[in-house]
């Protein structure tokens, strides 16, 4: 019997964590093991084609535009298993960015009603899903996101006192980098280091906000995520929402210490961590001091995550039910 | 366990507890209990709780020391049991039907997590006055709770006990029970509650028809403190704004264009008509938002504060007097 095939829908190839999350769903040999992948890329505006596959998998954006669309699919594909990865909504992302939360809510609830099976990338997500009741939960799933840790796991180990403090992600205010400026220009010692890595539509505001402190770098878009973990001692994460805190995971495997901010996906990030509540500069400048004051933490282990194992079962339960009704 | 619970705070209250006491064992809607807070009273305040309690087992004391207004909230919710917790201040009064409304409004809603209603003004003698707050009560967005604050005032709100813990956090120094509000703040601590309900947490705000609170406006203490609760709000700003730029971006000048306008208007009803000026003054000088979103009411207080500062109290105690006929 072939593997069964599964297709990844994707709307948004903007480089950054989304993308390589999909990227080792759909190549890594753990997720090749039990499925063929294939991954579509279908546009934002269009209808969404008619497609052969065992299973499809939506990776895109849930809205009110595109909700007709997603009902037609649903519609022509009324035997298929479909299955929604939510990459982007959460609770601080409700507070922050939804003026109308109860209309929001309604969208939520309709748009992954169409899906078999809607995935929550971290516990907090999941749980967020479920007390808002925006999905039932005989449909929901948990399946941390993941991606290949290798490079950093083979990276040595920070030594010595802590002195770059690293900001990774796009310059955004959903990262919260503004507040790691300001935090850190807070900081005495003319050695230490904040290096921001990415790009993005605050970045103007973020050099103004780092002034003249020569202290502080912006070092641009990489393509090679180890590099920038190379460099850094401490990772900050002030971000104001995030589903999944890939850097956070990534962080660990490095070894590295860790600061986040306690929300949403973030707050899973591990033990190791130092998490701050709310954005206030004082309490960043507080965790920044203490964070570089601490020794490293120790690694995450590799291969501890089971994302790919709880693939495998999401997709062969799909697969049963789909034979047994068939 | 009751269904509802509603906190009273109460420092030295004891001449104005009963009647506050009375309007909530008056509530339509059976299913509570009232937790009174005697937040370190020098006078009868918990000794009149303690008879009360006797005739209405719904009726229960909290003791602590002095913590302010903030503090005997949240000792107040540490206490609740109700799975919705209602906050009427020691001098304020809830009308009858005022708990069934938000029960059935929290029912109904359940994105909601904090439900107000409008609120008539009383004065020291319990009448009132002819002054209302009457909010936007539908499509409430924080930029609406950033410059209008429609839930008003400390007894209007009631909210739904998942709201609470999402709220609820405790500084590192805190040895005996969390915090829902903030207790380093002395006045603004409502307003920066709500706020932070907004801005970091995904309940919404929405309002009841009806003026189902009587809030106390009382005439000592009106005047002094105006620049104390103008520092206060702009440490409440300096505490969220981080939390949500581009909210405060967009409309803290307009806040606080709206703000001065509320210290003008006390200090008109002060009788402090140059006051009232500068206060308007130093809003405009913010954002004309107030003067196109609400022209008659700024135009009002311009007059006012000018007349004021022409001619005295004089105009203003005459309207109030005819008012009265």
């Amino acid at each position: 019997m072939p593997l069964p095939l599964v297709l990844h829908l994707i709307d948004d190839t903007t480089p950054g964590g989304v993308m390589r999350v999909i990227d080792f769903l759909t190549t890594s040999p753990a997720m090749s093991a039990f499925a063929r992948h294939q991954v579509m890329r279908v546009s934002r505006g269009a209808a969404l084609p008619a497609c052969r596959a065992d299973v499809i998998v939506s990776h895109l954006t849930v809205n009110w535009r595109a909700l007709p669309r997603l009902i037609a699919f649903r519609a022509r594909h009324a035997h298929l298993p479909l299955v929604h990865v939510e990459h982007s909504y959460t609770e601080s992302f409700t507070a922050q960015n939804v003026p109308g939360k109860g209309r929001f809510f309604a969208l939520l609830r309709t748009a992954y009603a169409l899906f078999d099976r809607v995935v929550a990338v971290s516990d907090a997500q999941g749980d967020w899903l479920r007390s808002r009741g925006l999905v039932r939960a005989s449909a929901l799933r948990v399946i941390s996101s993941t991606v290949d840790l290798s490079g950093f796991h083979a990276l040595p180990a920070p030594r010595g006192r802590a002195r770059v403090i690293g900001g990774i992600g796009r310059l955004h205010r959903q990262k919260g980098f503004d507040v790691l400026i300001n935090a850190f220009r807070a900081l005495p010692g003319a050695e230490l280091e904040l290096h921001l890595y990415g790009e993005g539509p605050e970045k103007a505001a973020l050099q103004a906000l780092a002034g003249d402190d020569p202290r502080i770098f912006f070092a641009g878009h990489t393509d090679d995520p180890e590099t920038a973990m190379r460099a850094v001692d401490v990772v900050a994460m002030p971000s104001r929402w995030e589903a999944f805190g890939l850097v956070a995971l990534e962080t660990r495997a490095a070894g590295r210490r860790l600061i986040c901010a306690q929300v949403d996906g973030l707050r899973d990030s591990g033990d190791g961590g130092l998490f701050v509540r709310g954005h206030r500069t004082e309490d960043w400048t507080a965790a920044l001091l203490a964070t570089l004051a601490s020794a490293p933490p120790p690694r995450l282990a590799p291969g501890a995550d089971s994302a790919a194992a709880d693939w495998q079962a999401m997709i062969a339960e799909l697969n049963c039910a789909e034979a047994a009704a068939a | 366990m009751p269904y509802a619970s509603i906190v009273v705070p109460a420092f030295n209250a004891s001449a104005t507890l009963p009647d506050t006491l009375l309007s909530l064992r008056s509530q339509t809607f059976r299913d509570m209990e009232i937790v009174v807070v005697d937040d370190g009273s020098t006078d009868e305040t918990a000794a009149l709780v303690t008879q009360l309690a006797r005739e209405d087992g719904r009726i229960r004391l909290v003791s602590q020391g002095n913590r302010g207004l903030a503090g005997a909230r949240n000792s107040g919710i540490h206490a609740a049991l109700g799975e919705i917790v209602g906050f009427c201040d020691a001098d304020d009064l809830w009308m009858p039907e005022k708990l069934a409304a938000h029960v059935e409004h929290l029912a109904r809603a359940p994105h909601v997590g904090l439900s107000y209603s409008g609120s008539a003004l009383i004065n020291d003698a319990g009448d009132r006055i002819g002054h209302a707050q009457r909010p936007r009560l539908r499509r409430v967005r924080a930029r609406h709770v950033l410059t209008r604050n429609p839930v008003g005032n400390g007894s209007a709100p009631v909210l739904r006990r998942a709201a609470l813990e999402a709220l609820r956090y405790r500084p590192h120094y805190e040895t005996e029970r969390d915090w829902v509000f903030d207790e380093t703040f002395r006045q603004s601590e409502d307003i920066e509650c709500w706020l932070r309900l907004c801005v970091t947490t995904d309940w919404s705000l929405e309002g009841v028809p009806g003026l189902l609170t009587e809030y106390r406006l009382s005439a000592g203490g009106l005047s002094a403190r105006t620049e104390a609760q103008l520092a206060s709000w702009e440490r409440m700003v300096e505490k969220l704004r981080p939390e949500a730029p581009a909210l405060f971006a967009a409309h803290e000048e307009a806040a606080r264009a709206y703000q001065l306008r509320y210290l003008a208007r006390r200090a008109i009803t002060g009788g402090d008509g140059a006051a009232a000026q500068d206060y308007l003054r130093r809003a405009f000088a913010c954002s004309s938002r107030p003067l196109f979103e609400e022209p008659l009411r700024t135009g009002v207080t311009a007059a006012a504060a000018l007349l004021i500062a022409r001619f005295g109290t004089a105009p203003l105690d005459m309207a109030r007097s005819l008012r009265r006929l």
